[in-house]
């Protein structure tokens, strides 16, 4: 099987994945009990009028009549033509709620991914040369304690020390400053901690995976070669241990790099109080906003698809040992 | 945990005093009366399975809305007898058929002296595996035993924001400060050894309730966890065919749905008792671990004693059974155990960000509690954050360690 019809497999299998993913939320919000109904239904009793009226009226408001299959197409339709619903905590469509929160989450997830996978990649080459050596060690406890900490308590941690105590970085993150000025040193110096505390998070995957996998050529006979014939070090590490580690990393850092910053960056924005997709999301669920929390959702699994649909089609086009006939 | 060979199991348990045939013949009765007797542990686990059953059944039948337990009982350092008020939750009683069943799974290694020696010598030289298993160990008990002695923190207005022993806090800050007062400085004491929060709540025994509810999420939810993980994983690798594609496509599709979006989501739409979360967090996270059951299971059939077993008569069932878990029970348990403080982890995030259990005194929610003080009061969220972060540490270390030592194939 070659090339292209690996691809559009993947692609239509990529597509099944999201209508399953609908079609299982779709389910999921209507088995769920409707906190809002509830409400309607309760105030309606409570000033005398009838609640079955009041609860026929929501669903005819909420546009929730009709046989299940028709809302479900309906649902369907909606959200491929890119109306995610309304807002009605917010009085603005979903899309344009999240279009104007993205910005504020990418101002610090994006340098966060950058410097993580940089840093996590040279950290775990310099570990597998100098394996069991203290430097070594010292690297693993850092993957460890990436690994374990709780970025919202690290963040807290990091605000007491640095924000509350020593006054170097501000408390409360300015949006309009972020909005206004993005590139400018007060911006960036409001978003150190939130870098910082999702890069560790980051950090700790790329550089056990870079470490693993940059061991199994540091002893390859190629290597042994190369350094026998006089080849110097730095060009051994570039050439020949740098580049067939990075087929596998590439791939891993999509698929597991997103879980990681997509879940993380919602409590940094929690905490720090970023206005971004994470405090967005919030929000929706304090005020039981399901359409903005349906939408919320939804941006982080269909970057999840997307992102392991590169995966695969990285991994196809990057490593010619992978077999196109399996899946 | 090597095979059982059935050939050697029906020669040993045969009768000697019976010539064989052949070497080839199956003593089928031997094999039979040794399947059919009941051992002594399978003695226990029968009498346990009872009595957990007459338990469960007085609790929903007798006690009904009342407590199930209402005993009073000696303590050495009250006067008075405590009275142990327990009202068994749904969850109280899933925490004690996960332990049950996790104590007769450990039965067969724990017998096994040599092979138990084996994993003590390779799990020792991790250091810091070690010390996490004890900090585990006393976390655990303190968190089951331990909250049956002391009572739930409640509201005390007498006693806000007391500072930690061996720390201080300027005296405007406290209501009433418990402890000395030395140059309008309040000082920590001993009532509070790691103060108090700003509804005079003590942290210390809130992080030991909290304990106890992070302990049930992480053991329950994994347990469950493991059973659906390793029916569908070893029913996928036996089955082949479509039952495969069908069962790893469906955890293809589970997998690709960020888990931690897939937890918020549904504790949003069904609320986020302890009992639902323990429930979603079950149901919905064995992806991984079933995807190493199957690859692991689908090396294991290969094997020549699966084959023996195959050739002689065995049923699926029971070459699944007796064969292929038992020996991917290495991989299962070290997966379980780092599935352990991402669960955790995400019940501590979920209470954190108010969706979880309110009446419960979680970690996170302590966490929460304590962001509006920070200012004045660091102990409240940074006491609760540190055995949050022990524990996951402790856990991570512990998965690492087993992985080394029951797991040396599986080189991350």
């Amino acid at each position: 099987m070659g090339l292209k019809r690996y691809t559009a497999r993947r692609i239509a299998w990529a597509g099944v994945v999201a209508g399953v993913i609908l079609t299982i939320t779709f389910v999921l919000l209507d088995l769920a009990p409707d906190a809002q109904l509830a409400q309607v239904q309760f105030q309606a009793a409570a000033s005398g009028g009838s609640a079955e009226a009041a609860a026929e009226a929501y669903a005819r408001r909420r546009g929730l009549e009709g046989p299940l299959w028709e809302r479900y197409l309906d649902y369907l339709g909606n959200l491929a033509t890119g109306d995610w619903g309304w807002s009605d905590t917010r009085s603005q469509p979903v899309s344009e709620a999240i279009l104007t929160a993205l910005p504020y989450s990418l101002m610090y997830t994006v340098p966060a991914v950058v410097a993580s996978t940089v840093l996590g990649v040279a950290i775990g080459l310099y570990s597998a040369f100098n394996q069991y050596t203290k430097t070594d060690y010292a690297a693993t406890f850092v993957a460890f304690f990436g690994i374990s900490v709780p970025n919202f308590w690290f963040g807290i941690v990091l605000l007491l020390v640095f924000a509350v105590h020593l006054g170097w970085v501000p408390v409360l993150f300015d949006a309009e400053l972020a909005r206004t000025r993005p590139f400018s040193l007060a911006n960036a110096r409001q978003l150190v901690l939130p870098v910082f505390v999702l890069g560790t998070s980051a950090i700790a995957g790329t550089m056990r995976y870079t470490r693993a996998e940059a061991l199994e050529y540091v002893r390859a006979t190629f290597v042994k070669t190369a350094r026998a014939k006089g080849v110097s070090e730095r060009r051994i590490l570039t050439r020949h241990v740098l580049r067939p580690t990075l087929v596998p990393l590439s791939t891993i850092l999509v698929g597991d790099l997103l879980g990681v910053v997509l879940s993380a960056s919602y409590l940094v924005e929690v905490v720090f109080g970023i206005p971004g997709l994470g405090r967005l999301s919030l929000e929706a669920i304090r005020r039981q906003d399901t359409a903005l929390v349906l939408g919320t959702t939804l941006v982080p699994v269909f970057v999840a698809v997307i992102g392991n649909l590169l995966q695969d089609l990285a991994y196809a086009v990057l490593d010619p040992r992978i077999d196109y006939g399996d899946r | 945990m090597a095979g059982d060979d059935v050939l050697s199991d029906g020669s040993e348990g045969g009768r000697p005093d019976e010539p064989r045939e052949r070497f080839e013949d199956v003593d089928w009765d031997a094999i039979d009366a040794d399947g059919r007797r009941l051992t002594n542990t399978g003695l226990a686990a029968v009498a346990a399975g009872i009595g957990y059953a007459l338990a469960l059944a007085y609790d929903l039948a007798v006690a009904g809305g009342d407590p199930t337990l209402d005993a009073a009982v000696d303590v050495p350092w009250r006067s008075a007898p405590a009275t142990v008020v327990w009202d068994a939750t749904a969850v109280d009683w899933l925490f004690a058929a996960t332990l049950l069943a996790g104590g007769f799974a450990l039965v067969p290694l724990a017998r096994n002296r040599r092979l138990r020696g084996y994993y003590w010598r390779r799990f020792r030289r991790h250091t810091p595996a070690v010390i996490g298993l004890w900090y585990l160990l006393a976390i655990f008990l303190l968190g089951t035993v331990g909250t049956l002695f002391i009572d739930q923190p409640s509201l005390n207005l007498a006693a806000t924001y007391q500072p930690p022993i061996f720390a201080s806090v300027d005296a405007s800050i406290p209501a009433e400060c418990v402890g000395p007062v030395v140059d309008g400085r309040c000082h920590g004491t001993w009532k509070y050894p790691l103060g108090t929060t700003g509804e005079g709540k003590g942290l210390l025994a809130l992080a030991i309730f909290g304990m106890r509810v992070s302990m049930q999420v992480g053991l329950i939810a994994t347990s469950l966890s493991i059973a659906i993980a390793t029916l569908v994983g070893t029913t996928a690798a036996y089955a082949g065919g479509w039952v495969d594609e069908a069962l790893m496509r469906y955890v293809d599709v589970q997998q690709t749905f960020p888990t931690f979006f897939l937890f918020l989501f549904l504790a949003y739409l069904y609320g986020g008792s302890l009992f639902v979360l323990v429930v979603i967090f079950g149901v919905t996270g064995w992806g991984g671990i079933a995807r190493i059951v199957r690859s692991e299971a689908l090396q294991r059939r290969e094997e020549l004693y699966v084959e023996a077993a195959r050739a002689s008569g065995a049923s699926g069932l029971s070459i699944v059974r007796r064969h292929v878990v038992p020996n991917v029970s290495n991989s299962i348990v070290t997966a379980a155990t780092l599935n352990i403080p991402f669960l955790v982890l995400s019940e501590a995030a979920l209470s954190f960000i108010g969706l979880g259990d309110v009446t419960l005194p979680s970690w996170g929610q302590t966490i929460a509690a304590g962001r509006g003080d920070l200012a004045t009061a660091w102990w409240i969220s940074t006491v609760p954050g540190l055995f949050l972060f022990a524990t996951i540490l402790a856990f991570n270390f512990l998965g690492d360690a087993l992985r080394d030592a029951l797991d040396p194939r599986q080189e991350v």
